[in-house]
């Protein structure tokens, strides 16, 4: 990661802005602005990779603790299906093209372009047949009696990552057919001569950019978010051992065997409380534990707690509530933890869509039921209703998120990845 | 607003013709008048009192709610034993206080942390959980300090849950959601208009303003110790607070079986009568001790019980945590270093 100069900040929130704009004058802009260093190609063989299209980690760098390290510049599109009935052979075929193209421009890494491409129960509904037993995927609802949210349901999702701003505006350009060659490859086919974008969700993660981007409703004009932050809230997170393997979050059996599932959320952050009323005790606190709190655990963004947050001193979620009336978020995400690994890979990073600070929530795991029982793991219901634990107050971060949008999608394997059918008969 | 307040404070009468001023004080930080420097630990006159603005009341499912504001307030967030002051800042338009209460039963619901989401024109202004809070004037309300762009007219949205602790009687039919409709003609000028005074002689003393005498609001009393059910055991003091335990002959409307008994704690602010709730209590009942369970019942009111074998002898009240709502001025003092009340029956 280059968090190395007050200049890489300025650039770097630059070419955020620059993602948040979109367009050919903000590509045109970006590159501009940086050093033409050239960005790797895809193999010319494209079966050489991951048929998982989540198998991200192996291609992302890593810090010194071995944790994955987020790749800067995201973009996530909804997408729309024309009409109520299924789709075309050959609109799937066009489709692949497109994505195709985005594999051959760019290598799959951090450095490159890493995608994911997911369909949604209402697009499954296009069907006659029903998804298979391994595959579940309810529509989305609230996951909490407190949140309202809004309940997406385009057909897919297209979710692009990569260290560099250009190359997720030009790979969106390209998908649009606003560019005829990308990184020197020639564009065939786009996804728009097949869908039309429902709506474009935008963000970053890393150290220095929430810094670089807190000048946003939700966040305090005093500029709380600390320069090395990588994220809002001014804490690390995914920690090797506070997210699930990737093969834990795969579909093991079936026809979309080597698939996951997604969960997107969009969430707004209410920092003005978070940074100005609580002080540094209560956000240690309520991000990981009292015990974190209480004996000084973490400095700074926490990247002194290693590969595991250091979750094993905190006490059981229950227990803190009862003696302490604070239990963190990941105290109470502990007890979920199967093999000592969480149920879900979060692949999340923050945003101004809305012109707001804010979280878009994706998260990979096999079953979207265990994103619930992640979900309901953190509401903390049952200790709200048996200690000094409030419905939010001192119950992890809850006080301050504010989930407004929640939508669900399978996401096949690489090969399955173009308007697939329910029997995954479009290989 | 800050301007119009701080020469009120410095002594100015009236509200009007202070216009050509603006601008003397625009810096100037007075939003309120100092803490008294010698607080007690206990209940204590706050030094100043204000009154506040109805947006409305509306009806839903059961539940009332009142949009509620005043002036900006500095208030003390609690976690644990832990207190942080919230000072005005001045980016602060308005003090926001949600109030919720059963309509049928008249109980200020403390469980049920509303969101807020103010809209202009159908663009997004705020988004805010206003913290569960206790004021003198106002009782138990939730409350927060939040920035409006300026004067105009507003569209509140109040959304509130499901209740997180439990309830009996009719209490328990609680709405999984709701969502009440506001509009708010907000401008500076009627904010300035509320009326306000100081105390220059209780101001730090022992002892509470009454509440605000409001038609429309319930006043987020538990009941005087002879109208609660159930025969008295006793009452004792704990961190200022009055902690009276009764017992009821029957437990089956708490779950417990009508061959039990049932146990029940009602601690209240001194003065005012106002529930405490979002404690942790346990008790040591003959010997046993056991955890109470935080109980919002239609008489009793807001409580922690449990359900017991046989009328106890002697009761001991233990306070694993005090109050964890967010205090105003005149009590974040009080209720943090609470004791054991122990009672006989």
């Amino acid at each position: 990661m280059d968090s190395d100069s007050g200049r890489g900040i300025d650039r770097r929130a630059f070419t955020k802005a620059a993602v948040a704009i979109g367009g050919t004058g903000a590509l045109a802009a970006c590159l501009k602005r940086l050093d033409r260093s050239s960005v790797p190609r895809g193999p010319a063989d494209l079966a050489t990779l991951p048929d998982r299209q989540h198998a991200w980690n192996e291609y992302l760098a890593t810090d010194e603790s071995g944790n994955a390290v987020p790749p800067g510049h995201r973009l996530v599109l909804l997408l729309d299906y024309p009409g109520s009935g299924a789709p075309t052979r050959d609109d799937a075929r066009t489709v692949r093209q497109a994505l195709g193209t985005l594999d051959s421009a760019y290598s799959w890494s951090h450095d490159g372009l890493l995608s994911v491409v997911g369909y949604s129960p209402a697009y499954f509904e296009r069907f006659e047949a029903a998804l298979p037993p391994q595959v579940d995927l309810p529509a989305p609802t609230a996951l909490a009696s407190f949140e309202n949210p809004e309940l997406d349901a385009p057909d897919a999702i297209l979710y692009l990552a990569s260290d560099h701003a250009h190359v997720v505006l030009a790979a969106e350009q390209a998908l649009k057919g606003e560019k005829e060659t990308l990184n020197g490859v020639s564009v065939e086919s786009t996804l728009m001569d097949v869908f039309s974008i429902a709506e474009r969700r935008t963000g970053f993660k890393g150290s220095g950019l929430p810094a670089a981007n807190q000048d946003t409703a939700g966040v305090p004009d005093s500029k709380p978010v600390s320069a090395d932050a990588p994220l809002y809230m001014g804490f690390k997170s995914g920690y090797t051992k506070t997210q699930a393997t990737e093969d834990r979050v795969t579909i093991q059996q079936g026809p979309f065997a080597g698939g996951t599932t997604a969960h997107v959320s969009h969430m707004t952050l209410n920092l003005e409380q978070w940074y100005e009323q609580d002080d540094r005790y209560q956000r240690v606190g309520k991000m990981y534990c009292p015990y974190h709190a209480k004996n000084d655990v973490v400095d700074g963004t926490g990247d002194n707690l290693g590969s595991s947050a250091k979750m094993e001193k905190a006490k059981p979620a229950r227990k803190a509530a009862e003696t302490d009336a604070l239990v963190g978020h990941g105290q109470k995400m502990f007890h979920l933890r199967e093999d000592g690994r969480p149920l879900i890979l979060r692949r999340d990073f923050d945003s101004t869509d809305g012109g707001h600070a804010g979280v878009h929530f994706v998260s990979f795991q096999r079953e979207i039921g265990e994103f619930v029982k992640t979900r309901n793991g953190m509401n903390g219901t049952g200790l709200a209703a048996q200690s000094a634990v409030g419905q939010r107050n001192n119950n992890g971060i809850l006080q301050y998120i504010d989930v407004t949008h929640r939508g669900n999608y399978l996401v096949p394997p690489r090969s399955l990845r173009a308007l697939p059918t329910p029997e995954a008969d479009r290989a | 607003m800050r301007r119009r307040r701080f020469l009120a404070l410095a002594g100015a009468t009236g509200a009007g013709g202070l216009a050509g001023c603006t601008g003397l004080f625009q810096t100037r930080p007075a939003y309120a008048p100092p803490l008294v420097k010698d607080r007690p630990d206990a209940v204590y006159y706050p030094t100043h009192v204000e009154q506040m603005e109805m947006a409305g009341v509306k009806r839903k499912a059961g539940y009332a709610c009142a949009l509620t504001y005043t002036y900006p307030h500095r208030f003390w967030l609690v976690t644990g034993t832990h207190t942080k002051e919230v000072a005005i800042k001045s980016a602060d338009t308005m003090h926001v206080m949600p109030v919720v209460w059963d309509v049928v039963t008249g109980r200020v619901l403390p469980d049920v942390n509303p969101k807020l989401t103010v809209t202009q024109d159908g663009g997004s202004v705020l988004s805010d959980s206003p913290w569960p809070m206790l004021s003198q004037p106002m009782g138990f309300h939730y409350g927060d300090n939040v920035h409006l762009p300026g004067d105009g007219r507003y569209d509140v949205t109040v959304h509130v849950g499901a209740p997180a602790a439990k309830r009996t009687g009719s209490l328990a039919d609680a709405p999984e959601s709701v969502s009440f409709e506001f509009t708010l003609e907000y401008t500076e000028s009627r904010l300035n208009e509320i009326p306000w005074h100081k105390l220059p002689e209780k101001k730090g003393t022992r002892g509470a303003v009454s509440h605000m005498d409001m038609e429309m609001l319930p006043a987020s009393a538990v009941p005087t110790e002879a109208d609660l059910p159930g025969s008295v055991l006793g009452s004792g003091r704990s961190g200022d607070a009055d902690v009276v335990v009764t017992v009821l002959d029957d437990a089956s409307r708490f779950g417990g079986g009508s061959s039990k008994s049932y146990l029940a704690v009602s601690p209240r602010s001194p003065y005012n009568r106002y529930l405490l709730p979002m404690m942790g209590l346990s008790a040591t009942v003959d010997g046993e001790t056991r955890d109470l369970t935080q109980t919002l019942d239609p008489d009793l009111g807001l409580h922690y019980g449990t359900a017991v074998g046989e009328a106890p002898g002697t009761v001991t009240v233990h306070v694993d945590a005090p109050p964890q709502f967010a205090r105003h001025e005149g009590y974040e003092t009080a209720f943090l270093d609470m004791s054991d009340v122990t009672v006989r029956g």
